[in-house]
């Protein structure tokens, strides 16, 4: 069967009638509420008018109705536009109020052409019947001034399209790819069919192939907006030449070969490139998918890099914030207990007369009370510190003996309210000065003296020092409570007790002995106890490195 | 008779320190603020000064830099005393040649002139 041009002709409007339909409908569903989606389906509405119209008027037998036809083509075909500039600087200028004045002005020659093409003769003034079909007879003027705009127009998105391409993000790049196509090839067919051919060999023979090439802009636009997950460029190039080739090795096998041997094997080379040509592409296709992934992985680990950095930064704010708050909240506190222990002292001191015999008592446990909350502000200063790693350490030479000793004045009256003995065992053979951070020893000393006094009712506390290797262990002995195993082990722990202190006592935090092994850990030493039993008194342990 | 100056902001605990100090035979001279600190230095040329950290305006870090600008007053011994503990602080205090950083809270003011008579021997 021989097919003429026209039904070819007529074959390929009913395919873009077909296919157009099908894209305006399914942009238009993907998405109903999408401004985006609906100006695209009004494109395409506007778009396959034009191409009816043209075909139309093109193949019509009547002059007045071909005339009728034409001038709806130029109207349909100044709608494509209108509906295309909005579309486009939607969807990829993303800049409609950026050229408010440029949409005034372009909404206005639109309507002024759609005029002069309705209700005069300027632009459509007559058709003449030629051999291939009926021809359009442009106005002298009317024409110029339309070819004019559509020159203008394209151009206008030609530059546009350009220069925002190459600032777009690699991301938005692979969806405009589609659309970049769409545009091209539309805007080529266009300026070669419906503006270079009519304007320099002045003839409409071939005008409504240029009007078809709409489709090619409909059906890429149409995909990248509803497709997510696009093939890359690379890949639909490929597939292109693929099918391109498979095409004229088709048509060479079906048409150009008369001898059936070479018919079959043009058939089997055909074959066999159609197998390559799928593996070619799906090659292609998984290579630039890997790079995509890992294009993908790169730019997520950059934003999570600067998610963390600006994470950290934040922390590190914070953190100073509660480092000054901690000293300055501690500040505040101690100024008033400073006061109540000056006074309280004072009158101890008998500064101010002497107390009757019966305040004496009650004196003295204001102070002991108020020196309760003074050592409770120091632990949870020391703990924040601690825990923060904000502590530093300042080394000096110190005779333990001498240090304990001190220790012991401060400790006297808590010793003396008891009616235990507190001593110091001395030792044989004088021990060496070692390197320590003071403050923080003799705290450690007395957190832990602290609670052997606490803890005993009966008998007292010994302290030995004694020099194991490069060691210096100071040892502290008390017949009190004594400790389980399990109590032991949750000695050392920041905000526990033994099961004795729960019991026995209440005062005191629990901070002590936790501030006391981590202050010792600090000069690379260490804190443990051991006890032989309930009731059988406990053993602690604060070993330091002769430095 | 020793010569004490002592520079503190909160009146009560000002009161509380001259009171016990000058019982403990010391003469006492206040001062509320770094700067009438400065002066009465100059004036007075005391033995000891008695610095708080956390003063109004200047703070008890500027006094010293202050102080150990001028030739006439430069060498004179200083404790410093606070309930400020802040590390960074006591680093500054201390490069500024104080005897000690004192933490108010820890000593009761006998304690505190127990000190004071070890460095004014």
């Amino acid at each position: 069967m021989a097919f003429d041009i026209e039904t070819i002709n007529r074959l390929i409007v009913l395919f873009i009638n077909a296919f157009g339909i099908f894209l305006g409908a399914w942009v238009l569903f993907a998405n109903r509420k999408a401004a985006l989606n609906r100006r695209f389906t009004l494109m395409t509405i506007a778009g396959l008018l034009w191409v009816n119209s043209a075909y139309l008027g093109f193949s019509s037998k009547d002059v007045s109705t071909a005339v009728a036809l034409y001038k709806l083509n130029g109207i349909s075909a100044l709608l494509t536009a209108l509906t295309f500039y909005y579309f486009f600087i939607l969807s990829f200028l993303k800049e409609e109020e950026k050229h408010s004045l440029l949409n005034k002005i372009i909404l206005l020659v639109i309507f002024l052409l759609i005029c002069l093409t309705g209700f005069t003769d300027l632009v459509v003034k007559d058709v003449r019947w030629k051999e291939f079909g009926m021809e359009i007879i442009h106005g002298e003027y009317g024409g110029i001034a339309y070819y004019l705009f559509a020159f203008f127009f394209i151009l206008l998105m030609a530059v546009w399209l350009i220069r925002k391409y190459f600032v777009l993000s690699i991301q938005e790049k692979q969806k405009t790819q589609y659309f970049f196509i769409g545009i091209i090839l539309w805007m080529f067919f266009n300026i070669v069919f419906n503006t270079l051919i009519p304007l320099i060999f002045n003839t409409a023979r071939y005008q409504h192939f240029g009007d078809y090439s709409i489709i090619f802009l409909l059906g890429f636009t149409a995909y990248a907006i509803v497709r997510r997950q696009l093939f890359g460029i690379k890949v639909l190039l490929t597939a292109l030449l693929v099918v391109l080739i498979a095409i004229l090795l088709l048509l060479n096998t079906l048409l150009f070969t008369e001898n059936t041997p070479f018919q079959i094997l043009n058939g089997i080379i055909f074959i066999v490139f159609l197998f390559f040509g799928y593996y070619l592409i799906k090659s292609v296709q998984t290579e630039i998918k890997r790079r995509e992934e890992l294009e993908e992985l790169t730019s997520r680990l950059e934003r999570v890099n600067v998610e963390l950095a600006t994470a950290y930064k934040k922390l590190e704010r914070l953190d100073k914030a509660k480092t000054e708050f901690l000293s300055i909240a501690s500040h505040q506190l101690r100024t008033p207990l400073t006061a109540v222990k000056g006074y309280i002292s004072m009158m101890l001191e008998k500064i101010y007369g002497k107390p009757p015999k019966k305040m004496i008592k009650p004196l003295e446990n204001i102070y002991a009370s108020n020196e309760r909350l003074i050592r409770l502000i120091n632990s949870l200063l020391n703990i924040s510190r601690i825990e923060t790693g904000k502590i530093e350490m300042n080394l000096e030479k110190v005779s333990l003996e001498k240090l304990i000793n001190d220790i012991f004045g401060d400790l006297k009256q808590a010793v003396e309210g008891k009616d235990i003995f507190l001593e110091l065992k001395k030792t044989k053979e004088p021990l060496p000065e070692i390197s320590v951070d003071k403050d923080k020893i003799r705290q450690a000393i007395m957190n832990i003296l602290d609670n052997a006094i606490k803890y005993t009712e009966r008998g007292g506390v010994t302290v030995k020092l004694k020099a194991v290797k490069q060691k210096l262990q100071i040892i502290i002995s008390d017949t009190g409570e004594g400790m389980t195993g399990d109590e032991i082990s949750n000695l050392f722990v920041s905000f526990t007790r033994g099961k004795a202190g729960v019991r026995m006592w209440t005062e005191g935090a629990g901070l002590g002995l936790y501030i006391a092994k981590k202050f010792a850990e600090m000069h690379n030493g260490k804190v443990w106890a051991e006890s032989p039993g309930k009731g059988r008194g406990s053993t602690f342990y604060i070993e330091l490195p002769i430095k | 008779m020793k010569k004490i100056l002592i520079v503190e902001d909160e009146k009560m605990l000002a009161e509380m320190y001259h009171d016990r100090f000058v019982q403990a035979g010391f003469k006492i001279v206040m001062a509320y603020s770094a700067e009438e600190g400065i002066k009465i230095a100059l004036k007075e040329k005391p033995d000891l000064i008695l610095l708080d950290i956390l003063l109004p305006r200047e703070n008890g870090i500027g006094f010293l830099a202050k102080l150990r600008q001028n030739p006439k007053i430069a060498s004179t011994k200083v404790v410093a005393f606070s309930n400020y503990d802040d590390p960074t602080t006591r680093k500054e205090a201390m490069e500024f040649g104080v005897k000690e950083y004192l933490i108010k809270t820890n000593y009761t003011p006998q304690e505190i002139i127990k000190k004071i008579k070890t460095y004014l021997k």
